[in-house]
Order: C-alpha cells, then structure tokens, then sequence
C-alpha cells in the first residue's frame, strides 16, 4: 500500500513537473531568459554579447514577432558566482522562459544551463568556447553560439602555412584557462597534417606571469627564429607576452586566438607588427560583409559605444539561429526545437555559417576573418575556413 | 657563459620584482605583527589611479599622462595616502588585536578595495603603454637585458639599504622598533607610537606602488588581480626569510624568483606546467629545514 503511495506521489509530482513549463507558458509571447552576470567579473564578458543578443530580439520583434508573438526578455543575475548561477537560471525559468541564455564562460554558465536541462528547456551558452559547453558538459538540449577555441588554433596553423609559408612553428601555451589549451589543442591537430611544417620548439607560461624572460631566452636560443609563434593566452596575460615578445626583439609572426580581438589592447605595445588575431566578425569598420557594419552602428547605437571585441557578435548569432529554428518547427517546445537546430548545416548568419548536429552542439569548423596588426593599425587582410572539421573525438579526448 | 649569464639575469629580474614586494610586507609586519593581505590590491590601487575611472574597454589614460617626474611622485603619494587610511580606518582599531584577527581585517580590506576597483573601472583588464621604451633591451656581454631590470635590482638593493640604515640609525627608526616590541610600552616612555606606525605604513604603500609602476610599465596590463600573485610570492618570501627580517625577505625573493627562472629553463616540456608545484615543494623542503626562515628575527622567535 506504502509503495503504491509512493508510486502515486511520484507520478503526480512527475506530472505537475511536466506541466509546471506548460502552465507558466503564455501563448501571447514567447520569453527569452537571460541568466547572465550583470554584476562582478564576468559582467564585462557577458554584457557585450547580451547587448548583441538584445539587438537581434528587437530587429525580430520590429519585423512581426516569432511565430506571430512578440519575444519578452526576462533576466537574473548570476553575480558571477556559480551558485548564483543555478539560482538566476531557476528564477528565469519561473518567470517563463522559453529558452535560458547563459554566461559566456563553461565553469560560470553552467549552472544556469544544467538547471535549465533539468527543467527540459534549451539553454544557450552566450559565447563558450569549450566542448564541454553543449551535449558533453550539459546534457543534449544544450548549445553554444560561438566556434570552438581549437578551431581558431587550427584556422591560425592552416592559414599561415599555406598564405604565410610558414613552416616552423613555435608553440607558446598560457596554461591558465581551457580556453587557452583549446587553442593549441586545435594547433596540435592541424599541425602535422600541414607537410613540412615542423614544431621547432615549445614552453608554458602563466597567465599572471609578471616576466616571461626565461621563455624568450628560449626562443632566442633556438639556431633561427621561428616563422610564427602560436600564442594560446588571453587577456590580460596576452598583452604582457606580446609586449616583452616584441620588446625583446623577436620578430616572428604571432598567431594567437580570438582572445586578444579587438584594439582596446593595442595602446601597450605600440608599432605592433605581423600579428594575427582570427575573428568572426570584424569590429574596425572594415567587415567585409556591409551588413557586419550596420550592426556595429547599430550597436554603438544602442549602448553608446562601438564593439570591443568579436565576443559581441555570439549573441546575435545565438538568437538569429534559434529564431530560425522555432520558426521552423512552429513551436517553442524543446524537442522540436533541438530537432530542427540539428538539422541545420553551414546556415548562414552574418558571422559565419553554423552547423548543430547531435553529436556535436558547436562549431568544430567554422569561418574566420584573419586580422592582422601592422604598424599598431588592425585591418581585416583574409578569411579562412579549415578544409576538415575538427574531429568530435579528438576533441572531447582532450 | 653568455647562456648562463642571461639565466641569471632573467632570475634577477623577475627576483627583484618579488623582493621589492616581499620587503613592502615584512616592513608592517615588523612593526606591527600584521601580515598585510590588502598590499596586493594597494599594487592594482596604485596602477588605476593612472586611469581616469571608466567601464570601457579602452582605457582613458589620465594622471599616467603626467611628465615622469611627477607621475612617479604622484603615484607613490597615492600607495601611501592609501595605505595610511587604511591603518588609520582599520588596523588601528586592531593594535591590541591577536595578529590573526589583524590578518583577517587586512583580507577584508583588500575585498573592498577590489571590489571599488571592479565598479569603477569593471573586471575588464585594461591596457596602457608606460615608458615603453624602458622594456627595449640592451645587450650586456651577448646576455640581453631591458633597464628597466637594472633599475628594479637597483632599486631593491637602494631601498633595502636606505630602510636598514633608517631602522637602525635614525631616532624613527628606534621608535619604530620600540613601538614594534610593546606597543604600550613604547607609548609611555615617550615615543609617538601612532606616527611612527603611519610613517611604516606610509613607506610600505610607496612599496606597493613601485611595484605597481614596475609591473605596468613590463606588462602594460592593468588588471584589478595584478597584485595578486605578487602579493602570494612575497607573503612566501617574507615566511622564507624569517618573518620580520627585511633583508631575509629581500633573499628570499630573489631566491624564489631564481628557482622559478631557473625551473622554467631545465624543467622538461611536459613538467614546466607545474613549474610552481616544484618551486613550492621547494618551499615546503626549505621550511622543514628552517622553520623559523633563513633569518629569523629575535622579536618573532620570542613570540612562537
């Protein structure tokens, strides 16, 4: 009798879990959940992207709404703090949402994201870079809207050896973040499938490194300078290197990650030469596709100041593809939507095509702009798509 | 020969950084027992004060716009003024205070003050070139070497020897020890306990901000943490050197800052990730040997 009892409460409160979205879903709108951070650290990482993701919300709400209903933003603060995440990711979803964007970090996004999983709702990483941010560290109702950190090591590898000629490579890993290691990850696969192309010599260095000289005298040693340098680091580690790089007088062309996009930087080491930085959109002004540039307008526009780095640009995308995919299933329901996210294949947006399969929630390929710093002045020179994607194995064994 | 000369010199120059940190602590903390966690943030306090306080990504230069010769000045006053305030809001009502209570003030004082930074400047590091031309190197017998290291060695050593003659010679001096070995005491036989304790406090915060300006000027980074790891090394280098003992903290910060150097040129590629994990270890050896530090002052082993 106990057990039956049992069995019935479970199956109530299975069944008033199930209806708990349902009961909360209006039918006169559809409800966007941000549960990024507006205040403390990550807040300057995340607000430029929600900014982005705000901007696509209204263009769709200007045009007739999604699905004939207006999209109505709900927010909670994560505090960038990972408990708080898990709460401001519950909070959104009481409040409705349809769909919970989450912080652009894995480590700080995830909380939010596995509650909303748990809730059966998509969730959004606003810009990860890491695997794990999709199927593998959430769970199969999960995406990211930027391009995996290895695809940029690869893209950076390919493309100065085949544009560039370079062909020996130096390998410089800030072991800090994942982020950092995705880059050379993606670096160390493209590598030796590039002929004659040899890794000369390598070191590490830390993020809060306050000297990296014993690293340069490294370099220095070697009988010839290398042709390039892969730099996987971010900021504020990678404006140090950079500088006591070129301080020191190694001229070597310098590939880095999308980590150190944008010119806020490039005031500390002036005159900085044959430095590449691999973007998805280009926030100078000189995008090759005009429409990047209206919204670059539009944005300063909207928050009164110009996009910093390429970081902004994964917000429009996040909410342009899903748009695009609950119009295609004509619902907001989870399932459907997932479906026709996976279903979609080199689909264009305006910073790059994007691919969601179910294996993989993320970009193991993808098109970047190359942007090189000469004499201190960053301009757009080429774009590179990698000729493979980047093995799902490979990269989850890493 | 040339190799090992620039090994030494890349050990020097990160060496001086940590000890130039380490004496910044060990000076309160001869003086008043107080193992100062905020003097991190007081080195990131300093640096922003160059900035004009602002969200954006780029930073609006201001004060760091100032010729050399009052821009260094200036920001000294600024490490100082802050430091002072600091003792005359918080640590002063800790003086009879066990020094763990003192220790746990100075952690929240140092939350606050980030977290002021954080809301005037966001978490965002920001960048700005200082005397640039300080990093070109210059070759010394085939070894290179960037002045702006030869001005931090020189400065430690000028510094160390100044604040030793300071501590000995001089009637402040002797006020400050007095005041440093009964506080109480000190006060009723005269000495002016509390001014003598701003002025520790006063050099300590222009510590910090020479760091501050070194750090800027190698890095170009401004970064609310950048004191950080700074702050972490010379707490080190202050319990190696026998806590209390300025030129013991002075050593140890050039032997931390050597063995880190010297592990990142002979470690193997796959053990250089944990090059620190091996320095600390280090650390760790050196401490079961000598727990009292290398020079252990006769005021702190008293206490134990």
């Amino acid at each position: 009798m106990r057990n039956y009892l049992k069995i019935g409460m479970g199956a109530a409160l299975g069944a008033l879990m199930l209806s708990a979205p349902a009961a909360f879903a209006d039918d006169e709108k559809i409800v966007v959940g941000f549960a990024t951070a507006a205040s403390g650290f990550m807040q300057a990482y995340d607000k430029p992207a929600e900014d982005a993701a705000r901007i696509r919300i209204d263009e769709i709400n200007k045009a007739g709404g999604l699905l004939g209903k207006q999209i109505e933003i709900v927010a909670a603060d994560t505090k960038s703090d990972r408990a708080e995440g898990a709460k401001a990711g519950l909070e959104v979803i009481d409040k409705g949402a349809d769909i919970v964007v989450v912080s652009c970090d894995y480590d700080f996004g995830a909380p939010a994201a596995l509650a909303a999983e748990g809730a059966g709702l998509v969730s959004f990483f606003i810009c990860a870079e890491s695997i794990k941010a999709g199927i593998q560290g959430v769970g199969p109702n999960s995406f990211s809207a930027s391009v995996l950190a290895a695809v940029q090591g690869a893209t950076m590898a390919e493309w100065a050896y085949t544009k560039k000629n370079a062909r020996n490579f130096y390998r410089l890993l800030d072991t800090w973040t994942e982020y950092n290691k995705g880059i050379c990850d993606g670096f160390d696969y493209q590598l030796p499938k590039l002929a004659d192309a040899k890794l000369v010599g390598e070191d590490t260095f830390k993020n809060d490194d306050a000297s990296i000289a014993a690293q340069i005298t490294r370099i220095k040693s070697l009988p010839q300078e290398p042709d390039a340098i892969m730099l996987c680091t971010m900021m504020p580690g990678a404006v140090s290197a950079i500088k006591q790089l070129r301080a020191a007088g190694i001229n070597s062309m310098i590939l880095n990650g999308s980590g150190v996009s944008g010119s806020y930087w490039l005031s500390a080491v002036p005159d900085l030469s044959n430095f590449f930085v691999p973007d998805q959109g280009s926030v100078h002004g000189d995008d090759p596709n005009p429409k990047v540039n209206e919204f670059n307008a539009k944005y300063k526009e909207v928050t009164g100041g110009d996009p910093s780095s390429q970081y902004v640009y994964p917000g429009y995308v996040m909410i342009d593809v899903w748009a695009k995919a609950v119009e295609r299933a004509k619902t907001t329901e989870t399932a459907a939507v997932v479906a026709e996210l996976e279903k979609m294949k080199d689909e264009p947006t305006l910073f790059g095509p994007r691919t969601f399969t179910s294996e993989l929630h993320h970009q193991n390929r993808g098109r970047y702009l190359i942007t090189e710093v000469s004499g201190g002045k960053p301009k757009v020179v080429d774009e590179w798509t990698i000729s493979e994607p980047i093995p799902v194995d490979y990269l989850a064994s890493k | 020969m040339t190799a090992i000369l620039q090994i030494l010199f890349d050990a020097l120059s990160l060496g001086s950084l940590y000890a130039l940190g380490a004496l910044g602590i060990a000076l309160i903390f001869g003086v008043m027992r107080l193992v100062n966690f905020a003097h991190g943030d007081y080195i990131a306090f300093c640096v922003f004060a160059m900035l004009w306080p602002s969200i954006d990504a780029a930073a609006i230069v201001f004060a760091g716009n100032l010729p050399t010769y009052l821009l260094i000045p200036l920001i000294l006053c600024v490490g100082a003024g802050l430091s002072v305030l600091s003792e005359i809001l918080v640590f002063r009502r800790f003086r009879n205070a066990n020094p763990a209570t003192m220790m746990i003030a100075s952690f929240a004082l140092g939350f606050v003050i980030k977290y002021l930074l954080l809301m005037l400047y966001s978490s965002r590091p920001k960048s700005i070139d200082l005397w640039s031309n300080l990093s070109q190197q210059i070759e010394i017998f085939g070894a290179r070497i960037p002045p702006l290291q030869v001005i931090t060695i020189c400065t430690t050593i000028v510094i160390l020897l100044a604040l030793t003659a300071f501590l000995k010679r001089t009637r402040y001096g002797l006020e400050m020890r007095a005041a440093a070995e009964n506080f109480t005491m000190a006060r009723m036989l005269g000495v002016r306990a509390n001014l003598v304790i701003m002025l520790a406090f006063a050099l300590s915060g222009m510590l910090a901000a020479a760091v501050g300006l070194i750090l800027v000027t190698q890095t170009g980074t401004v970064d609310i943490n950048m004191g950080a790891n700074i702050m972490l090394v010379a707490f080190v280098a202050t319990v190696i050197g026998g806590l209390g003992s300025l030129p013991g903290a002075v050593i140890a910060g050039f032997l931390i800052g050597g063995l880190s150097s010297l592990m990142q040129a002979y470690l193997p590629a796959d053990a250089r990730p944990f090059r620190d994990a091996f320095v600390y270890g280090a650390v760790i050896v050196m401490l079961i040997w000598r727990p009292n530090g290398l020079f252990s002052s006769k005021a702190a082993k008293q206490r134990v």
